[in-house]
C-alpha cells in the first residue's frame, strides 16, 4: 500500500523545481569554485587555463580584500547584536498595554517592506553633509559634531550600521512578541509565588524561555549581514576609501574590473564564511534551548 | 498602586513616542521635500513647503520613467511569483507525500540551497552560455531558484499535517494527480500559498541586486532600479528626488496597511519555519 501511495505521486512533478534550482543556484557554486582556479578573466572567456591556488593567493594578499572580510564580520556581528537588542527592547515595551500599540507596531515593521535601495537614497538626504541631521544638530547647538556622515572615515561604517539595525528591529520585534506572547502564564506565577523580583523574573524566566526566539532572529539576521550588498553600495560604493568595502562589494568590483577569477574566488570565500558561521551559530544555539 | 500604574504607562507611552520619531522624521522630510522648490528643498528642513509644487512629480513621472519600472516589476513580480508557488508547490506536495528515500534525499538538496550566496561572475557566464543574459527570463529563472528552498520547505510541513484520507478519497472517486493538486489540495494550502505569495512578492518586488548585475538596462530597469539610477542622474534636485521616493514608497505603504495583518504574519511565521 504504501509502495503504491508513493506512485500515485509522481515524481515528474519535482523536475521542474530541480532543474531551475541545480540550474541557477547550483551550478553557478560549482562554476564558480572552478573558475576560481582558473586565470579566468573578460578577455579570454572561454578558455580559461588551470592555476591553482593562485586567485586565492592573490586575493588574501590584497589588503583591500582583507579588509573587506573584517568590514564584513564588523558589519555581521554588530548588526546582529544591535537587531537583536533593538528588537527585543521594542518587543518588551510593547508587549504591555499601552495606548497606541498597534499604531507603534505598525509603524517599526514598516522599513521591512521597503528595499534598501529605497532607504538608501532617503539616508542620503539625511546624513549628507548639508542634510537634515546636520541641521537638527545645529538647531540643538551642535554644529560642531556636524560632518558629511557617509564620506567621513568610521562615521560612513557607523551609519551604513545604524541604518540596516533601524530597518530590520521592527521585523526582530515581531518574532520576540510572538516568543513572548508563547511563554505559558503559570512560569511567571511560580516565579511570582517564589517572590522573584522583576528583574530577576525576566533574566531566569523570560529571557532562558525565548531562547528559540533567539536562534531565529540571531541566525536571520547573521546571515542577512553576512551577505550585505545593496545598503552599501547605494550608501557608500564601499568608500570612503574602502572603509565600508564587504565581500559582495568587493566580488562585484572585481567582476566589474573583468577579473572574474578573482571574483569567483571571493563569492567562493564568502559562501564559506557564510556556511561556517551560520552552522556554528545554529548548533550553540540550538544546545541552548530549554524544552517545555 | 493604580498611580503608579498611570505613571510608568505615561512614561512608556512618551519613550515609545521617541523611538517613532526615528521612524517618522525622514517620511516627513520626504513628503515636505517633493512639494518644495529646487532651494528650499536643498535647506533640508522638517518645514512644510512655501507653495505645494505638484508639478514636481509631473516632472519626475516623464522623465524618470517611474511608469517604466513600475510595469517592469509588475511583471517581473508577478511571473516570478505565480512560477514559484506553482514549482514549488508542486514540488513540496510531492515531497511530502510520497515516502521514499529519493523525495527525503531531494529535501535535503532544497534545503542545502538556504545556506547559499549568489555568485556574480559564475552565474553571469552561465546566463551568456544559456544565452539569456539580460533577458526578463534570466532574472525570473534566478528569482525562482532563489525561492525553491523556502518555498518547497513550507509546503513540505504544510501538507505533512493535511489528512492523507483527504487524498484517498479524491483518488477513490477517481481523481487524476492533476485534479488532486489544484482542486483538492490547493484549496487546503491557502494559507501556505498565502505566506509564499507574500514573501515571493516582496522578496522579488525589492530586489536590486539581481537587477544591476545581469538586466541593466534602463528600458528593463525594475522600480528599485529607476529609483536607482534617478538618484544617479538627479542628485543635485532633491525635490525631485523626494518625489520619486514618495512614487516609490506610497504604493508599497499603501498595500502593507492594507494588508498588514497577512504580511506581517506571513514574513514572521516565515521566519520562524525557515
Amino acid at each position: 500500500m504504501i509502495k503504491k501511495e508513493s506512485g500515485f505521486y509522481p515524481l515528474v512533478l519535482v523536475v521542474p523545481a530541480l532543474f531551475v534550482f541545480t540550474l541557477f543556484t547550483i551550478v553557478p557554486v560549482l562554476m564558480s569554485l572552478t573558475y576560481s582556479f582558473t586565470d579566468w578573466n573578460i578577455m579570454r572567456m572561454d578558455e580559461p587555463e588551470f592555476r591553482g591556488l593562485l586567485n586565492y593567493q592573490r586575493i588574501f594578499a590584497d589588503p583591500i580584500f582583507i579588509r573587506s572580510m573584517m568590514n564584513t564580520l564588523l558589519f555581521a556581528f554588530s548588526t546582529t547584536a544591535l537587531k537583536t537588542l533593538f528588537g527585543l527592547g521594542l518587543a518588551v515595551l510593547l508587549i504591555k498595554k499601552v495606548p497606541g500599540n498597534g499604531l507603534f507596531r505598525t509603524l517599526f515593521y514598516l522599513p521591512c517592506v521597503l528595499s534598501a535601495t529605497v532607504i538608501g537614497v532617503l539616508f542620503k538626504a539625511i546624513l549628507t553633509e548639508t542634510g537634515l541631521l546636520n541641521n537638527g544638530l545645529q538647531l540643538l547647538g551642535l554644529g560642531f559634531l556636524g560632518r558629511d556622515w557617509l564620506s567621513s572615515y568610521g562615521t560612513a561604517m557607523l551609519s551604513v550600521i545604524y541604518i540596516e539595525s533601524w530597518m530590520w528591529s521592527g521585523f526582530n520585534m515581531m518574532i520576540f512578541i510572538a516568543g513572548l506572547q508563547a511563554i505559558p502564564s503559570d512560569y511567571m506565577e511560580v516565579a511570582l509565588i517564589e517572590g522573584a523580583g522583576r528583574i530577576k523574573r525576566f533574566f531566569h524566566v523570560t529571557l532562558p524561555l525565548l531562547i528559540p526566539a533567539f536562534t531565529v532572529v540571531v541566525t536571520l539576521s547573521m546571515a542577512g549581514g553576512l551577505r550585505v550588498f545593496e545598503l552599501v553600495y547605494v550608501l557608500t560604493n564601499g568608500g570612503p576609501g574602502f572603509d565600508t568595502q564587504v565581500m559582495n562589494t568587493y566580488s562585484f568590483r572585481a567582476f566589474s574590473q573583468g577579473l572574474l577569477g578573482e571574483s569567483a574566488a571571493a563569492s567562493i570565500v564568502l559562501a564559506a564564511v557564510v556556511v561556517t558561521i551560520s552552522f556554528m551559530l545554529n548548533r550553540y544555539l540550538k544546545s541552548r534551548e530549554v524544552e517545555l | 498602586m493604580i498611580k503608579a500604574k498611570k505613571v510608568s504607562q505615561v512614561i512608556l507611552f512618551t519613550l515609545l513616542l521617541a523611538i517613532s520619531l526615528l521612524y517618522v522624521v525622514p517620511v516627513i522630510m520626504m513628503s515636505f521635500g517633493s512639494l518644495k522648490s529646487q532651494e528650499e528643498a536643498i535647506e533640508f528642513n522638517l518645514t512644510p513647503p512655501k507653495e505645494a509644487q505638484w508639478s514636481n512629480y509631473a516632472h519626475v513621472i516623464e522623465r524618470g520613467k517611474i511608469l517604466n519600472g513600475y510595469k517592469n516589476s509588475i511583471f517581473l513580480t508577478s511571473v516570478s511569483t505565480f512560477a514559484t508557488i506553482v514549482i514549488g508547490g508542486f514540488a513540496g506536495i510531492t515531497i511530502s507525500r510520497r515516502r521514499d528515500r529519493i523525495s527525503s534525499g531531494l529535501y535535503y538538496y532544497f534545503l542545502f540551497g538556504i545556506t547559499i550566496t549568489l555568485q556574480i561572475a559564475a552565474t553571469f557566464s552561465l546566463l551568456k552560455t544559456l544565452n539569456i543574459y539580460g533577458t526578463y527570463l534570466s532574472a525570473i529563472a534566478i528569482f525562482t531558484a532563489q525561492r525553491m528552498p523556502f518555498t518547497i520547505m513550507t509546503f513540505t510541513s504544510f501538507v505533512k499535517g493535511v489528512p492523507r484520507d483527504i487524498d484517498e478519497a479524491a483518488i477513490v472517486d477517481g481523481a487524476g494527480v492533476f485534479r488532486l493538486y489544484t482542486q483538492i489540495l490547493m484549496p487546503i494550502l491557502k494559507p501556505i500559498i498565502l505566506t509564499n505569495t507574500i514573501v515571493t512578492i516582496i522578496s522579488v518586488w525589492n530586489n536590486f541586486n539581481v537587477i544591476l548585475f545581469f538586466l541593466n538596462s534602463s528600458k528593463k530597469a525594475t522600480i528599485s532600479l529607476t529609483i536607482y539610477n534617478f538618484f544617479g542622474m538627479f542628485a543635485r534636485d532633491w525635490h525631485y528626488v523626494c518625489a520619486a521616493l514618495v512614487l516609490t514608497i506610497l504604493p508599497v505603504v499603501l498595500v502593507y496597511l492594507w494588508l498588514q495583518r497577512y504580511i506581517v504574519a506571513g514574513m514572521t511565521s516565515g521566519a520562524v519555519k525557515g
